[in-house]
């Protein structure tokens, strides 16, 4: 804090306004020099100016560090810095005309063809610089139905005029007090990564003056809706492969250090192959989760760990699979497990189920003060049989597994893959190559749902229900 | 006008950073807090004084009481945390290993001031040596630094930048960095104010979709952060019995990262890849702590020669930085240090 200030005196106090980082590090060598000079006072070396190796390679260590005060290196560079720019020339730059999005003298500086001769930039050519970048142009997309709209974000459904595919196209508003939005930096810069069957794929990137949209490929429904349309009462053997999916994807996710921290059933996207698809990884790597968006939208509780419910920030893979959890129970009864408004309620919910936790199913827990300000109930668990009757002996214990206390004690993405639980699915779909849907395997086969209503009104309930998560 | 500091004080400050300690309750909205509360009397105090002495009254000493309950629930924390990391790191470790190695080359840029025609080694040495304090007064991860610097370079290598506004894109670098991992990332109105509102809002606003589209939104660099943290969680887990092994591979790491921040800041270290710094950094770190199991260098798959070329440099970067590098690391450890250098 001490050096910060010594910093931000510097910064804020003794320069002058118009001056730069070159000019106030000059000072600052400057300054740095003349105390040294004043004798090695030891102690008073208030800057942390790091001495680099270009310097003093080669030389005795320890013998030309900055701290041999008005070394030539340092006046040379000072003058050198003089004779660059001018006040009168630096203040010219810094009075940049801001209605323009992208000011000239900003546009000749990026030009990497001629730094010596700038030549204000015309507007075609700054366009033409632009989808010289690579980036999509939104004439290629048609717009049709909006799907969504938050505080960042409108989602439409569109149509791509070069493969007349169906693409979701997400248009993220970049003005904003902060800059672009987290939510779009993270979620573009990680799934460009990520190329797999079981995460949705990001196929473009336009950018606009004012805006960025990502074109994603279409699926016309999500598991939320999914099991709506089934009256809640999924086929057993259903329930299997969409779990193998969502670990698939998952694990695929874990693999690369990458978290989604915010799994829930309208997250899951799913086309009418069956195929499920991640999506929505706006809250990604972020270290927690915020209980309100920014848009002051409430974010759901109910597939959120009680570790995070009680305030842990733990950056870590295994806060996705309580969720999993969750996901599996819902989809086995047809109802949320633990549908909380509040934390405390979430947290009521969780132990009146699996039982209040105590040191042999959670240790540390009784020293966590939050949990202790609760004052819950002496709750013993439940057998999850009798609430999910409808989940055999191996579904589960890997309930069971991902819905342990203790995150580091809860089963992987990767080690729930092969849980006897998905025996009946073969052998061969380990070996799937990671672009390849676990449909192409001829022997994984969806089954007709029980509660599954007539194909007239299952239309509808799309066009009606269907509800684009934003972030 | 000196600024004649404690250096003890100093240590301390930099002690608190969230790297050291883990889950520590240094939550955005106390740093804020905290920054407000300072900013105001030191204005005052400095119309009235011009003596840097005054400075150690100022502010009421932030954390000599403090101090060593702390450090020891910290330690405790940091033992738990290892821990659960440690478990995830048996299922994916390795795959996170392979995935990051593989990409580095790819995010690496070696030349980035080659075609600079302002911008030389001494102003990129100074922006990063004043981004280091930034990261740390806003309790940012180490993560954070490694990818803005990272963002910097490898706009630098793409974009000619004009040396007046060289501080913006620091910061600018900064703030992308942190939007990716940070759960607050600091205020566009802290960054400005950081540069002594030399730079308006549009300007780092406009910056940020500049670099966002030069770089196509590849940001995701594997970081120096993220190798130490593998080597040292490779080390833990062969060495987990043994509660003097696993206290050196803490220290280590802490030691390495100080070291490692001397590097970001070193354009003679752009060339080589983050995960051979990473170990260097940590096999230079047991060799200054004197450690007696050190790390194993061959998990890194450098070859001897490789690892002993980049050692030698940092090593003489740390003998050249010898009063800077204390105030890098945590206190306990800057005073292992400088029992073990006399």
């Amino acid at each position: 804090m001490n050096r910060m200030k010594n910093f931000k005196r510097r910064f804020s106090l003794s320069v002058p306004r118009t001056e730069t980082i070159e000019e106030s590090l000059t000072e600052f060598t400057e300054q740095y020099n003349h105390l040294n000079n004043r004798r090695n006072e030891g102690t008073a070396q208030g800057h942390l100016q790091l001495n680099h190796l270009g310097r003093g390679y080669g030389a005795e260590p320890g013998m030309l560090s900055l701290s041999q005060g008005g070394s030539p290196t340092a006046v040379h560079y000072r003058n050198n810095n003089r004779r660059r720019f001018s006040m009168e020339d630096l203040s010219k730059r810094l009075s940049l005309p801001m209605d323009i999005r992208l000011p000239q003298e900003f546009m000749q500086k990026l030009q990497m063809e001629s730094p010596e001769l700038p030549k204000p930039l015309s507007r075609m050519s700054r366009r033409a610089s632009l989808s010289d970048i690579g980036f999509g142009k939104l004439e290629t997309y048609i717009k049709l139905d909006k799907l969504g709209e938050g505080t960042y974000a409108t989602v439409f459904k569109g149509r791509s005029k070069l493969t007349e595919n169906l693409v979701a196209l997400k248009e993220i508003r970049l003005e904003h007090e902060e800059g672009a939005p987290c939510t779009a930096i993270r979620e573009v810069s990680l799934l460009k990564n990520l190329k797999h069957a079981n995460i949705v794929t990001l196929h473009d990137i336009i950018h606009t003056e004012r805006s960025l949209t990502l074109v994603f490929e279409y699926l016309d429904s999500d598991l939320k809706q999914y099991l709506d349309n089934c009256g809640n009462l999924m086929s057993i053997h259903n329930i299997k492969i969409f779990m193998f999916q969502l670990l698939r994807g998952l694990a695929y996710c874990h693999r690369r250090k990458i978290l989604h921290r915010d799994l829930k059933p309208q997250n899951l996207l799913i086309n009418e192959n069956g195929e499920l698809k991640l999506a929505d990884f706006g809250l990604a790597r972020a270290k927690s989760v915020p209980t309100k968006t920014y848009s002051n939208e409430v974010v759901t509780l109910w597939y959120r760990p009680p570790d995070v419910l009680l305030g842990s920030t733990e950056y870590s893979t295994q806060i996705d699979m309580w969720g999993v959890g969750c996901i599996l129970y819902e989809m086995a009864t047809g109802r949320p497990m633990f549908p909380g408004s509040t934390v405390k309620e979430e947290l009521h919910f969780i132990f009146r189920l699996l039982g209040t936790p105590t040191e042999e199913t959670w240790s540390g827990i009784t020293a966590n003060e939050e949990f202790r300000a609760y004052h819950f109930p002496q709750y013993r668990a439940q057998p999850l049989i009798n609430h999910a009757p409808r989940l055999d002996t191996e579904g589960l214990d890997l309930l069971i597994s991902l819905l342990l206390y203790e995150a580091k004690r809860r089963i992987s993405a990767e080690v729930g893959l092969r849980h006897p639980y998905f025996k009946p699915l073969g052998e061969r779909v380990y070996s799937l190559p990671d672009n390849a849907s676990i449909f192409s395997l001829k022997e994984v086969q969806l089954q007709k749902d029980p509660g599954y209503r007539s194909s007239i009104f299952h239309h509808t309930a799309r066009g009606k229900n269907r509800r684009q998560s934003i972030f | 006008m000196t600024c004649a500091l404690s250096p003890g004080k100093r240590k301390r400050v930099w002690a608190r950073s969230p790297e050291e300690r883990p889950g520590s309750p240094c939550s955005s909205a106390h740093c804020r807090a905290q920054l407000k509360r300072s900013r105001e009397p030191r204005y005052r105090q400095y119309s009235s004084s011009d003596s840097g002495v005054a400075d150690l009254f100022d502010t009421p000493s932030p954390s000599s009481d403090e101090a060593s309950p702390e450090t020891g629930a910290g330690a405790r924390r940091a033992k738990e945390e290892e821990q659960l990391e440690l478990s995830i790191f048996r299922d994916y470790g390795q795959a996170w290993y392979c995935f990051q190695k593989e990409r580095e080359s790819r995010f690496l840029s070696s030349d980035s001031l080659a075609h600079q025609p302002q911008v030389k080694e001494e102003s990129r040495c100074k922006l990063i040596s004043w981004m280091i304090p930034v990261h740390r007064h806003f309790c940012l991860s180490f993560e954070s630094l490694c990818l803005a610097v990272n963002i910097l370079d490898r706009f630098l290598a793409c974009t000619p930048v004009a040396a007046d506004c060289f501080q913006l894109l620091g910061v600018t670098a900064l703030l992308i960095a942190c939007k990716q991992v940070e759960v607050h990332p600091p205020r566009v109105k802290q960054l400005l104010a950081l540069c002594c509102h030399a730079f308006s809002r549009e300007q780092l606003c406009n910056l940020e979709c500049i670099i966002l589209l030069k770089l196509h939104f590849n940001l995701g660099a594997p970081t120096l952060n993220f190798f130490l943290e593998h080597f040292t969680h490779l080390r833990v887990q062969h060495s987990q019995a043994c509660d003097r092994d696993f206290t050196e591979a803490i220290d280590a790491k802490a030691m390495a990262r100080g070291v490692a921040e001397l590097s970001l800041a070193d354009y003679a270290f752009n060339t080589y890849p983050p995960s051979l710094l990473g170990i260097c950094c940590l096999g230079l770190a047991d060799r200054m702590l004197g450690h007696q199991k050190r790390m194993d260098m061959r998990v890194s798959g450098y070859s001897d020669s490789v690892i002993e070329d980049c050692m030698l440099k940092l090593q003489l970067l740390v003998s050249l930085n010898g009063t800077s590098l204390p105030r890098l690391l945590p206190l306990e450890l800057s005073k292992k240090h400088v029992k073990t250098e006399s």
